[in-house]
């Protein structure tokens, strides 16, 4: 039994991180309606500039490089939109996909080329973890579930309370009244942007904390961040919480079931199968942010 | 620019004696690649400063395989194609030299390795040698250096790729033979960053000692994870992980960790001289791991080349087993036996106050 | 010159996988993300009947039924949904793929991959088989681009376009559309498969690594610069690609640099995708619109 509760516990604590990644790419999707492969990057681009800050030269303490590891994510996130789904937004949807394809092979190969193919670590020594009558949680762990909520529970706010939230919410609902209505697009655009690029940077330092640092870190999460979208339906923040939740769950505790290697087609079979018969998701909800 | 080039190649045109090197120059082998193209470079200036072969300089064409099965074999088809090189140091990963194996047989072209241990590659064919040992040798050293630790139950774990599955087997085998029961066994993948999953399955079983036959970074990250998670275990590893990067990247979670690995002294002149030469040529750096095999391996393959009559396939493999008879290379006897393999001693090493020693 | 043969023997197997991918994304309109998939289960089914002692040619053709029969099997379901859902939808499918080719080792030897797969029979092994395999990719590529020209030119292909570009319309005129969709995949598999099939027996080794996303992306990108919507357009695309993709081993790199290599090709590949949809959507040759319908 307690075998099963240590991989529910597991599951808990990398839903959150999915559920961070999943929240930026739903707050996306809602507002502008496209899935942003580059996405992938912002989550491997935020652990790698971190690693950057707190190595030689620089050499800040690692709570300190996280600083402007974020900020400068988000401005790649910024300028991804600036530059090329912008002038594409009046598009068909295909292109912004394909552009954003692109984009990601394009920036994924430039984290190969600064910092090369191999793994890399935070060099931090390893610690044991804390025991709670058999349960092992570690030290990093607990800042991600911490740090997870912290960043959920900041978003809330901004959404309920704040005027920038409502006139996102406003936007996703509705593009063209938004704006007729006086809603600045330029404004909720970079609202998001920033947002998703955030929530990605932070996701993947966190992600790199916990394990290691490697190219691809961002685009095999980006498949389960994405099945966590569709999950709670695409743009649904809350939706997007659960499903990354859900998948955490689901993945870990499948290995009890199945080999190790098949631990990733989890979120590939939830993602099949939702598009085929809920494409809704499961909270089934229309359109907009919520 | 493409014409030029072409007209350059053929080892016989030019003045040199051309070999062609499947070396992992970028990709994830690239930094084992970048030490066994120094240790390379090294045995090849020795070569030409004695004189060459029989008065020619030697060369070596390297051409990266990006440490991938497929970049290997892209690269071997045009070190065959091209540069018609009838002599080939094969790549590194024994999956990446066993997918151009039938290759260079049916080209008839020499291959040889100085790194890949998978038992399988002793079926490779009769161009095929290696100054490596095989696995088979190794999947006997671990069994018994399980048993003789008197563990007589372990649960076994092996990285997923040709080297694990194949020193797997062997250990499985002799474990079992002798008595030994193996508690659960599972593969696990390459290049994951997150191995809990498999760590809480080894807790599952409650075992004393993990038999964990890995490289050097899923070790690490094993190690590491499990230490985090409070498995405490006996490790019993293989020659694979055998590096002080482990230590580097596991810290504390690798102390105590045995494993096996094939030895070679560090008395005798041969090595002596090696060591000296090396500490020459590149002041400032440590002897990559499997820098001596590459160095044998290219000292070997001159002598070879000096004694074969031409340069036509059989000649040249005939040559490979006359001077491979007897030879005292840096890392032992080379004598090939009929499937091209090379044997070896195994000895046992351990992670002690966060350095490789010797265990004794 | 020989390795001249090799690099045109990948760019007409490439362009084969392009024009497959073209008749479903260029003129049915079908995002398929996931084509790789059809690609690697030619190859692998090939393979491993090959390997099995079955004489290449029958093995081919059951790679060629498999791939199609992996195509309706998508198909159907998969186009419950429509434009970017279907192409993650595909996309998905296609890593499935991949996994499962990678765990199941007792089938497929997981990650370590099939090596000495066996050439044709009437093709000699090594070296000496290129010009041969070279003259059948040939005659394979010209067969698919024939193949592809007379099926688009046909009512069939009329409807297709009619259904890309506006299905409401294309119900108007009676046209079971999901019919037609599917039968654009499983002619898209089975060319898919197909193109597989000749890159497992040329290369000899194929291994789950040849199927990532990477390779989707490469096709897709053959597809886009070359231009949808034409039968010369992949075919222009696949052989840009994959001579700009050889052509770089001859560069006189100085060692120190040659791991920036791949990156390096990387970036221009994934630049290319993202210049090409923002000026020119399109691709190089533009579809051109008859003047006589």
């Amino acid at each position: 039994m307690s075998y099963y509760l240590q991989l529910l516990l597991n599951g808990v604590i990398a839903g959150a991180v999915y559920a961070l990644f999943a929240v930026g790419l739903t707050l996306v999707y809602g507002v502008f309606r496209f899935i942003n492969f580059a996405h992938a990057e912002l989550i491997s681009w935020g652990a790698y500039l971190a690693l950057m800050f707190s190595s030689p030269p620089v050499s800040l303490p690692l709570y300190l490089a996280v600083i402007p590891a974020i900020v400068l994510t988000a401005v790649i996130g910024l300028s991804q939109d600036w530059f090329i789904y912008r002038p594409l937004r009046r598009g068909s949807p295909i292109t912004l996909l394909i552009a954003s394809i692109g984009l990601s092979y394009m920036l994924r190969n430039v984290l190969r080329l600064i910092w090369g193919s191999d793994l890399m670590t935070f060099s931090l020594p390893p610690a044991r973890a804390f025991e709670f009558s058999g349960y092992y949680v570690t030290g990093i762990q607990l800042l991600m579930l911490a740090s997870a909520l912290l960043f959920l529970m900041i978003l809330y706010l901004l959404l309920t309370k704040s005027l920038i939230g409502k006139s996102l919410r406003a936007t996703a609902d509705n593009l063209e009244l938004a704006a007729i209505m006086g809603v600045s697009m330029p404004k909720v655009s970079a609202v998001v942007w920033t947002l998703a690029s955030v929530f990605a940077a932070a996701g993947g330092i966190l992600l790199a904390l916990d394990t290691n640092l490697e190219p691809m870190m961002g685009g095999a999460n980006l498949i389960k961040a994405f099945a966590a979208v569709l999950l709670g339906g695409a743009g649904n923040v809350w939706g997007a919480l659960l499903g990354g939740l859900f998948i955490g769950i689901a993945e870990n505790l499948s290995v009890a079931f199945f080999s190790p290697g098949y631990k990733d087609f989890v979120s590939f079979a939830v993602i099949f199968l939702l598009l085929l018969f809920r494409p809704r998701g499961i909270f089934g909800l229309l359109t907009g942010v919520r | 620019m493409m014409c030029v080039f072409l007209l350059c190649t053929g080892p016989l045109s030019a003045a040199e004696v051309k070999v062609g090197s499947n070396t992992p120059l970028s990709g994830k082998l690239s930094v084992y690649g970048e030490g066994f193209q120094q240790a390379m470079l090294l045995a090849l200036e020795e070569v030409n400063a004695g004189g060459g072969i029989k008065g020619r300089p030697m060369q070596i064409v390297f051409e990266d395989n990006n440490s991938t099965a497929a970049g290997a074999v892209s690269a071997i088809q045009k070190l065959i194609t091209v540069d018609k090189l009838p002599l080939i140091f094969g790549p590194a990963a024994s999956s990446n030299f066993l997918a151009v194996c039938p290759i260079a047989q049916q080209n008839k072209t020499v291959l040889i390795a100085a790194e890949s241990a998978a038992a399988e590659i002793s079926k490779c064919g009769s161009f095929v040698f290696r100054v490596f040992p095989s696995d088979a040798l190794q999947g006997i050293g671990v069994a018994e250096l399980t048993q003789s630790l008197k563990y007589d139950q372990v649960v076994l774990t092996y990285i997923n790729n040709d080297w694990g599955v194949g020193l797997a087997e062997i250990f499985k085998k002799k474990f079992t033979a002798a008595g030994g029961k193996i508690l659960d066994e599972f593969a696990h993948d390459e290049g994951k960053t997150d191995y809990r999953s498999e760590v809480l399955r080894i807790r599952k079983s409650n075992p004393k000692a993990v038999v964990n036959l890995t490289y050097i970074k899923e070790g690490a990250t094993v190690l590491k994870q499990a230490y985090e998670n409070g498995l405490k275990v006996q490790w019993l590893m293989g020659s694979a992980s055998k590096s002080p990067k482990l230590v580097e990247l596991a810290g504390e979670a690798a102390e105590g960790v045995i494993g096996t690995y094939p030895t070679f002294s560090q008395e005798t002149p041969q090595y002596k001289a090696f060591k000296a030469a090396w500490d020459k040529k590149y002041p400032d750096k440590k002897i990559p791991v499997f820098g001596e095999y590459n160095y044998d391996m290219v000292k070997l393959t001159a002598k070879a080349l000096g004694m074969a009559k031409s340069m036509d396939p059989d000649d040249l493999r005939q040559a490979m087993i006359d001077a491979g008879k007897g030879y005292m290379g840096v890392t032992g006897d080379k004598t090939f036996d009929e499937n091209g393999d090379v044997g070896a001693v195994y000895g046992r090493w351990t992670v002690k106050q966060q350095e490789i020693q010797d265990f004794k | 010159m020989d390795y001249l043969l090799h690099v045109m023997i990948l760019a007409l197997i490439y362009s084969v996988f392009a024009m497959s991918l073209n008749l479903e994304l260029g003129y049915a309109g079908l995002y398929n993300f996931g084509h790789v998939a059809f690609f690697g289960i030619g190859a692998y089914v090939s393979a491993l009947l090959s390997q099995a002692g079955v004489p290449v040619s029958a093995a081919m053709l059951c790679a060629l039924a498999a791939a199609g029969i992996a195509g309706a099997l998508l198909a159907v379901p998969a186009l419950r949904v429509s434009g970017d859902y279907f192409g993650i939808a595909t996309l998905v499918f296609a890593e499935m793929f991949r996994l499962v080719c990678l765990n199941e080792r007792w089938l497929t030897k997981g990650p370590m991959g099939l090596p000495g797969i066996p050439r044709p029979a009437w093709i000699a092994p090594g070296v000496d088989g290129m010009p041969a395999y070279l003259l059948f990719t040939f005659l394979a590529a010209v067969g698919t681009f024939v193949f592809i020209r007379r099926l688009t030119g046909s009512p069939f292909g009329r409807a297709l376009r009619v259904i890309r570009e506006d299905e409401h319309m294309a119900q108007a005129f009676g046209k079971n559309i999901l019919l037609f969709k599917v039968k654009a995949i499983v002619a898209g598999s089975v060319l898919a498969g197909w193109a597989g099939t000749l890159w497992a027996h040329y290369i000899s080794y194929i291994s789950p690594a040849d199927f990532t996303l990477t390779e989707t992306m490469l096709v897709l990108l053959c597809v886009v610069l070359g231009g949808r919507g034409t039968n010369w357009g992949p075919v222009v695309g696949a052989i840009a690609v994959v001579f700009f993709g050889e052509a770089v081993r001859f560069l006189p790199i100085p060692q120190a640099l040659t791991r920036y290599v791949a990156p390096l090709q990387g970036i221009i590949y994934g630049g290319i995708l993202v210049v090409i949809m923002m000026k020119m959507p399109n691709g190089l040759i533009p579809e051109h619109r008859r003047k006589n319908a």
